[in-house]
């Protein structure tokens, strides 16, 4: 039976991974068309370097990305801080108030946003797309902090205080330095977060501002050309890289005893 | 008292206030406003502004009268293709989601039953793995398995070269095939979490009483999953039939689902209150599921309690 | 050194009174202990004085300070938590240098003054550890250090042993004891151990739905339970139910039970509730005579349990109430159950108490 299982498992491997690394593959191969046999070249990649409007639209995602980890992140933060730490009435529907971003089906919340951004004149592209993904990373951040601080006792910070903090010092010397991995994580996620967004992405950007997985669905829809398959391995490797990361920090119970 | 006292004599603390800081409640409404206030203008302002749009008769534009109507919620009745693609969404849903479940299961099982240590939390990191990557390229990798002369095909004629096409890209089955890939993990996931906790015990206890195996899954593994299998189902279901990237990118011609149309309308056709109120009666469907489902794991977990 | 005055204070959390006023005083160098079961409001009142919570009403003073109003981190008060409250992220040293740092205390005089104290607690070179290093035992010292290093006016303790085991406790209780003589600190302590309240404190003080109701030298809470409820939280007790008449109290079979000298007795006819300790009872088989000025009674055995060097008696007196009584396993024979037994105490080891039934 154990057997069986580990057998199962390795199926399981094989259908998440297979298709990823085919793509990843074609991106090697000299043939336009994707045909066989395989001749390994990398010149898909050097095309990349000439292809000025995926290029920009890189930079766009990784400058977003980093904007909506930094956004997200302190005020993530923040609330998390407050919903964990402090007496606050109705504290169950503040918590249930950041399901809808995660529940409800991107497509719905990214045309909702459209609609309301054009109806108040705040409009398209690098703003809308900043307002739109922060609001996305913010619950997750939230959760991922909440978690991190459900481990930390609260009485750290009476102990603190008996000996002469106030609450904003104890916080920043006790309680800040244990949530730091927790922070760090929860940035990660969302620059993650952000970096993979396509739905609300495609909604809210202008044909001048766009971010790669925006760029790489209207290639798609153009055509096939293993130009696509560079790009997506680039991109794919980047936030396989950034959750690796985030694993190894956020990792339960992790490195924080044995600092 | 002794004179021997171990340390000094210092006082009250230097430096330190000795009054209270600012009121505790505008200090947790200055710490929560900035995520709520974003909350609010990103996700609820938006959604409720959709909600007034979806009952306006046209996309408002320039001076032209704004005229309220009921006509949108009403499209299922008067553009009857409507009815059919709805149908095939959820339909695809269906088969997404039971495939999910099935594989998922068996896979979170395997992981509970048959590995341990290291090797359990190595395959559960790449198990998860692909899943916070990017949705869109993962499609568009199935088109290289899939397309004729693809990888499917390649691996096909290397048995029998003289074979035909299997590809099945711009098909039904593709889609739910590219859906059941971006969604697996989840299942997976939550399936784990809820079998991980089954105590070694409890299956022993089965065995000595006889239970077969398949007696000791249906009705010990199955039941105490059944919360995992729930939520999995509902955090596959939802965003499967909303979606619309993997319809396009894997059905082609054949992909028209209530996603697609949804957008159409807010990219193509620029009829931005029938979108809305598309979108709010396909919310209104995920919420009656929602609420189904959340009974009817109330009831469960009561139950087993 | 100070001591601390607590006045007319109440609490409550919406309709849940938790303290209702409460007066009481905790003289200078003196140890107190708050005793009481859970939800007693005893760790409330011990974080009212140290300012975690805020009274509805009333005042605490420490030394001429009133510190109603006053914030925790301003009120130089030394705690010790439950769970030790360790800063994990910090080593010993920095762990007890905290409250020094708070004070401007840094350099030189704080490495000495961090020294003196870790060597208090007898735990010299265990600075440079993590507090994960350490045991159960030797966290809890550190956390008396970082208490200590501080030279509070008040040192609390809210259940500090309570997460150590029995022999580590034990250990403890002494180092404890042996700590608040040497720095004559006023300490209040919290415990739910009767045991604990009893060996360490000067006063214990027994709270029940958020009152005081009690509160005196150990022996004499012990001794000389006011309350039924006194009398059956700390220790085991017998129960017996009479009439008075000229400090006599007639139990429902007709025995006559006489009052302690020293004991006020109430007008006659009044229906009273009488307390004995069980280990201060004799018991011998048979009906028997007592010696003149004893109290007696008749009881059948109707449980004997052995524990080696003690034996537990439980019985049923002639008036029908439940009686227990420990004795001495000193002749090795031990009586049957269903025996008949005579039950004998000196009157002054009768406790009226005043709650009647």
């Amino acid at each position: 039976m154990i057997a069986l299982g580990k057998f199962y498992l390795l199926a399981i491997l094989v259908f998440l991974y297979l298709p990823i690394i085919v793509m990843m593959a074609m991106g090697f191969n000299d043939s336009s068309l994707y045909e066989l046999p395989f001749h390994f070249t990398t010149k898909w990649y050097v095309a990349l370097a000439d292809n000025s409007q995926l290029i920009s639209s890189g930079i766009n995602s990784v400058v977003i990305a980093l904007i909506t980890a930094v956004v997200a992140t302190v005020a993530g933060t923040m609330a998390a801080v407050a919903l964990g730490r402090r007496v606050i009435r109705g504290k169950s529907l503040l918590q249930l108030l950041l399901l809808p971003p995660i529940a409800i089906p991107w497509l719905i919340t990214g045309t909702a946003m459209l609609v309301f951004f054009f109806w108040t004149g705040i409009g398209r592209g690098m703003h809308a797309l900043i307002l739109g993904h922060v609001a996305l990373a913010i619950p997750y951040v939230v959760l991922v902090v909440g978690t991190g601080l459900q481990t930390i006792r609260a009485d750290l910070e009476e102990a603190a205080m008996s000996l002469g903090s106030t609450p904003v010092h104890a916080f920043f010397s006790v309680t800040l330095p244990l949530l730091a991995p927790s922070i760090l994580g929860a940035a990660l996620f969302a620059f993650a977060v952000s970096l993979d967004q396509f739905v609300i992405s495609y909604f809210l950007s202008t044909p001048g501002f766009t971010t790669l997985p925006v760029q790489i669905y209207s290639a798609i829809r153009k055509g096939f050309t293993p130009e696509i398959n560079a790009i997506s391995t680039i991109l794919l490797l980047g936030s396989m890289a950034v959750i690796v990361v985030f694993a190894v920090f956020a990792r339960p119970g992790g490195n924080r005893d044995k600092r | 008292m002794p004179a021997d006292i171990p340390v000094a004599s210092t006082g009250t603390p230097s430096g330190v206030p000795a009054r209270r800081g600012i009121p505790g409640s505008v200090a947790t409404i200055a710490l929560l406003l900035p995520s709520y206030a974003w909350l609010l203008l990103a996700v609820f302002l938006p959604l409720c502004t959709m909600f007034v749009f979806s009952f306006m008769n046209a996309t408002p534009m320039g001076k032209t009268p704004i005229v309220f109507t009921l006509k949108h919620y009403q499209a299922f009745y008067t553009q009857p293709y409507l009815v059919k693609i709805a149908w095939d969404s959820l339909l695809m849903g269906f088969w997404a989601t039971l495939s999910c479940a099935i594989l998922g299961f068996f896979a979170a099982l395997a992981l509970a039953r048959a590995t341990t240590g290291r090797v359990r939390e190595t395959l559960l990191i790449l198990i998860l793995l692909p899943f916070w990557t990017n949705g869109l390229v993962r499609v568009f990798s199935w088109t290289m398995v899939l397309r004729e002369g693809g990888f499917l095909d390649m691996l096909l004629h290397s048995v029998l070269p003289d074979a035909g096409s299997i590809g099945f890209l711009y098909t039904r089955p593709a889609i739910v095939l590219g859906l059941v890939h971006g969604y697996l993990p989840y299942m997976i996931l939550t399936c784990y979490i809820a079998l991980v906790t089954i105590d070694d015990s409890i299956l022993e206890a089965a065995e000595s009483l006889g239970a077969r195996w398949w007696t000791i899954l249906g009705k010990i593994l199955v039941p105490l999953a059944l919360p995992g299998l729930t939520t999995g189902a509902v955090l596959t279901f939802v965003p499967v039939i909303g979606a619309f990237m993997e319809p396009r990118i894997l059905g082609g011609r054949v992909g028209v689902t209530m996603g697609t149309v949804i957008e159409d309308q807010f990219t193509q056709a620029f009829n931005w209150p029938l979108g809305a109120a598309l979108s709010f009666t396909m919310l209104a469907v995920v919420l009656a599921i929602f609420a189904t489902f959340s009974g009817v794991l109330r009831r469960n977990s009561g139950a087993a309690a | 050194m100070t001591n601390v005055k607590i006045n007319s204070v109440a609490k409550n959390y919406g309709q849940v009174s938790v303290l209702s006023d409460i007066t009481t005083q905790f003289p200078e160098g003196s140890f107190t202990s708050l005793l009481g079961p859970s939800g007693s409001g005893k760790t409330t009142l011990l974080r009212i004085v140290a300012g975690f919570v805020t009274p509805d009403s009333g005042t605490v003073s420490i030394g001429s300070r009133n510190v109603t109003n006053v914030p925790v981190w301003a009120r130089n008060i030394g705690m010790v938590f439950q769970s030790y409250a360790l800063f994990p992220h910090m080593t010993v040293r920095e762990n007890v240098a905290f409250g020094l740092a708070r004070r401007g205390i840094k350099g030189a005089e704080a490495r000495s003054q961090i020294d003196r104290a870790l060597e208090m607690v007898r735990l010299p070179g265990f600075g440079d550890r993590k507090p994960k290093q350490l045991s159960g035992g030797q966290q809890q010292r550190v956390a008396l250090a970082r208490a200590l290093v501080i030279q509070p006016s008040v040192l609390l303790l809210d259940e500090p042993l309570s997460a150590l085991d029995r022999r580590l406790r034990q250990e403890m209780q002494v180092e404890l004891k042996r700590i608040q003589r040497e720095t004559g600190l006023t300490t209040v302590f919290v415990t739910h151990d009767q045991e604990e309240a009893l060996a360490l404190s000067d006063q214990v003080a027994i709270l029940d739905r958020g009152q005081i109701v009690q509160m005196g030298v150990p022996t004499d809470i012990y001794e000389k339970p006011k309350t039924r409820f006194a009398a059956e939280f700390l220790g085991d007790t017998n129960f017996l139910t009479g009439t008075v008449s000229a400090r006599i109290v007639t139990l429902s079979d007709g025995t006559a039970i006489r009052l302690a000298d020293a004991e006020v007795a109430p007008s006659d006819g009044q229906s009273v509730t009488l307390a004995v300790r069980p280990e201060k009872i004799r018991i011998v088989e048979g009906v028997a005579d007592a010696e003149p000025g004893l109290n007696r009674l008749q009881a059948r055995v109707t449980a004997v349990i052995y524990a080696g060097a003690a034996l537990t008696y439980v019985l049923t007196a002639s008036d029908g109430t439940p009686f227990k009584i420990f004795a001495q396993n000193t002749t090795g024979t031990i009586i049957p159950e269903g025996a008949q037994v005579t039950l004998t105490w000196e009157p002054k080891h009768t406790i009226l108490l005043q709650d009647q039934a």
